[in-house]
């Protein structure tokens, strides 16, 4: 039985159109938007981009980034990466309690940092945002995802990585999937973020393309929460003054690796 | 609806012009957004005729609405989440009721949503015995001080960093201080304890996209992302005309409401949500509920004169333009739905004879339309809303606004469309106006009903002779 009421509002919707209001309308090509060909060429040019036009790319990002107090740090590969980290983390003071401590993805870029080793000598522990499943029942998970949230809340600094980094609007893009916690770059004071330059791609034009067409990307779709993050939350309710950490971190930092 | 106090148009307005603060905050914030976003148009690759496209965009969707919301609930349900058809408010907040009680609610939080202000829904959370909290700075300022949005997207733009100083000192027991950053850090923490304890999280929606099953929520600080993310239930409302069929159309209606909206090239945080939490992910809402909202929408939109209005996305760019709202801020149009948006929306959604004063308060100068991402051509709608005041219509409900002043441009077009008539009259107000105050060549005064003319400036005096007799006797000097 339909309990949304979907029927007789629908119906009314298409009487106020015009149209018989209990028979339903085909989509008429009302969903077929860009063409095959032109789709074609956008997923080309992402994929055959030349290494002048990756630096463009990368330049644009940094460019766009800078107004909206996004940092952007170009480090080789993960050690140097890694050794920022530790670095930011000894200078930067918890916004909550005095422990500092860390939570992050599962990740396969992030493992590469091998941040519980970069981060041994100032005792900040690491937190992976994974459901640890010794038994598939629902009342186990719940408890995990109680103490993964734990985590995240007492956590300072969250490093995530990302999908893609569209360079036109310096946004980070962002899909869900297990073992990567939304509220990693929600709840910690600090995001932080770990791409390779492959990753940057120019717009939404390119993002939308990606996602619904190439054949890798598109297998997943947009997920069931697909987020842009474009710099540090910001706020300007006081008098129209601008404050960064209104609820979401205050910095933050995207690393991006070229090697 | 929300209480509704749009009676006192007139001795609000009055009220806004004679308070200097929001006047100067009026002028920054029109100063800065308004012409930012112009700049920003501009700015576009495009140019600012991609709003003309953006509007085409919004056209074919509205003509289609009742394929593209099928579309849209068939995929968020293939993604689990729960769609509710709401008729009316009464019928989407008691969805909304009953969905917080199921889940035994005490704290619910509110990223900003203008349906939700539409609906009345805190006061009947209130009622149930559901705390619900503002998350938005704006509006958790206004919702402590127990007042109304008056900015659809700076809620508190009417508030000094004084009056939140003294408002976070005696509501939320911090030391006084008025120095915005102190004031948002105090807020952040306070606001942080709710976003983890409440057990629902409501938002409205920006735009959704059929295609995908997706919601869309833009926001600065974060706060639709925590109140979408940390509770167990999420519960989005939105109007049902906020819905674009395709993705790519997203590429140009996001960028145009980013911009509209506070001049960016993005929202710092863009959220698209198609269901809740799967089995194995971390985080995110065990329940997905979206709500779609009619409210009077359904007669707007069989209506093809003003069918148009549907195509606004609430970015309140015109609010940012409007030199109307510029003098007598959001408080005047009694309602959240303020500026032009409002002048036009309301009457359609709430009765045109209750909100006469709104359509007929705004200036028709059409900066609006220019300021409006989906050039939504708004004067043309208020004169239409006009038309029906001046002459009732049965179709809205509309009773004739004033029938003296229909009496009165009737004889006046049976006047000036006759020639001896009208020069007769013109004679008898040369030698009337011998008789009353001058000042240099002006008249300083004019009795009554016209007296209201004089009051605060002179009147050019009508010519002795008429430019037809002078045509006629060749006395063309």
């Amino acid at each position: 039985m339909d309990t949304s009421n979907q029927a007789a509002f629908i119906s009314r919707i298409r009487s106020a159109l015009g149209h018989t209001p209990d028979r339903q309308r085909p989509a008429n090509g009302l969903f077929s938007g860009r063409s095959a060909s032109e789709i074609g060429r956008i997923l080309e040019r992402i994929k055959n981009r030349t290494d002048t036009e990756k630096k463009q790319l990368l330049g644009r990002l940094i460019e766009m980034a800078e107004p909206i107090n996004l940092n952007v740090i170009v480090l080789k590969d993960p050690p140097s990466v890694a050794a920022a980290i530790a670095d930011l983390i000894r200078d930067k003071d918890s916004e909550w309690g005095s422990q500092k401590s860390v939570a992050a993805w599962k990740h396969p870029m992030i493992e590469s940092l091998d941040l519980p080793a970069a981060l041994a000598d100032q005792n900040v522990p690491v937190h992976i945002t994974e459901l640890k499943e010794n038994d598939t029942a629902e009342t186990s998970r719940e408890k995990e995802r109680k103490r993964v949230r734990k985590h995240v809340v007492d956590s300072y600094i969250g490093v995530t990585s990302a999908d893609y980094c569209m360079a036109e609007t310096a946004s980070l893009v962002i899909r869900t999937r297990p073992g990567q916690a939304r509220s990693v770059s929600l709840v910690p004071s600090i995001h932080i973020a770990v791409i390779h330059a492959d990753q940057i791609i120019a717009d939404l034009k390119e993002l939308y393309a990606l996602i619904q067409w190439d054949p890798e990307a598109s297998a997943e779709g947009l997920t069931n929460c697909m987020t842009f993050i474009s710099g540090p939350s910001k706020t300007a309710d006081v008098e129209a003054t601008m404050v960064h950490g209104a609820h979401g971190p205050r910095e933050v930092y995207v690393y991006v690796m070229t090697d | 609806m929300s209480e509704i106090t749009t009676a006192d148009y007139i001795a609000e307005a009055k009220k806004a012009l004679n308070n200097p603060v929001l006047q100067s905050a009026l002028a920054d914030l029109q100063n800065r957004f308004g012409r930012g976003t112009a700049l920003a148009y501009r700015n576009l690759p495009e140019g600012p005729d991609l709003r003309l496209k953006a509007h085409d965009i919004r056209s074919k969707t509205i003509e289609n609405l009742d394929v593209v919301l099928e579309t849209l609930v068939a995929n968020i349900r293939k993604n689990g989440g729960q769609v509710f058809f709401a008729n009316d408010a009464e019928a989407a907040v008691d969805y909304c009721l009953a969905t917080a009680r199921r889940h035994n609610v005490k704290l619910a939080v509110k990223g900003k949503s203008m349906v939700s202000e539409e609906i009345g829904l805190n006061s009947a959370l209130i009622g149930a015995g559901i705390e619900v909290t503002e998350t938005d700075l704006g509006e958790y300022i206004i919702q402590l001080a127990g007042e109304r949005p008056s900015h659809i997207i700076a809620p508190a733009i009417h508030k000094s960093r004084k009056d939140i100083g003294n408002l976070f000192a005696d509501k939320i027991r911090i030391p006084y201080t008025d120095n915005p950053p102190s004031l948002t850090r105090a807020a952040r923490k306070a606001l942080r304890e709710k976003f983890l304890a409440a057990g629902i999280g409501f938002s409205g929606c920006n735009i959704a996209c059929a295609e995908t099953g997706h919601i869309v929520t833009v926001s600065n600080e974060g706060n639709i992302r925590m109140s979408t993310t940390m509770p167990k239930v999420h519960v989005a409302i939105m109007g049902m005309e906020r819905v674009a069929a395709l993705l790519e159309d997203h590429d140009i209606l996001l960028r145009l409401l980013c911009r509209g909206a506070a001049a960016q090239n993005m929202g710092t945080y863009v959220s698209y949500i198609g269901g809740p939490r799967y089995l194995q992910q971390v985080d995110g809402p065990d329940e997905f509920h979206l709500v779609i909202l009619d409210n009077g929408r359904s007669r707007i939109l069989a209506d093809e004169e003003f069918r148009e209005m549907l195509y606004c996305i609430r970015c309140a760019a015109c609010l940012n333009v409007c030199p109307v709202y510029g003098k007598i801020g959001g408080h005047s149009y009694g309602h959240p739905y303020s500026g032009p948006v409002g002048a036009v929306v309301m009457p359609l959604l709430a009765g045109v004879n209750r909100f006469k004063d709104l359509c007929q308060g705004e200036t028709l100068c059409g900066a609006c339309q220019d300021a409006c991402p989906v050039n939504i051509d708004i004067p043309r709608l208020l004169l239409a809303l006009r038309a029906k005041l001046a002459d009732g219509d049965a179709g809205w409900q509309v009773s004739r606004a004033s029938i003296t002043e229909k009496g009165v441009y009737t004889l006046w077009s049976w006047i000036v469309q006759n020639r001896r008539l009208y020069d007769f009259f013109l004679r008898l107000a040369a030698l009337g106006q011998s008789f009353l105050p001058k000042n240099k060549d002006m008249l300083r005064w004019l009795p009554p009903p016209m007296s209201g003319w004089t009051r605060g400036r002179d009147i050019q005096p009508v010519a002795g002779k008429s430019f037809m007799d002078r045509w006629r006797s060749g006395d063309m000097d």
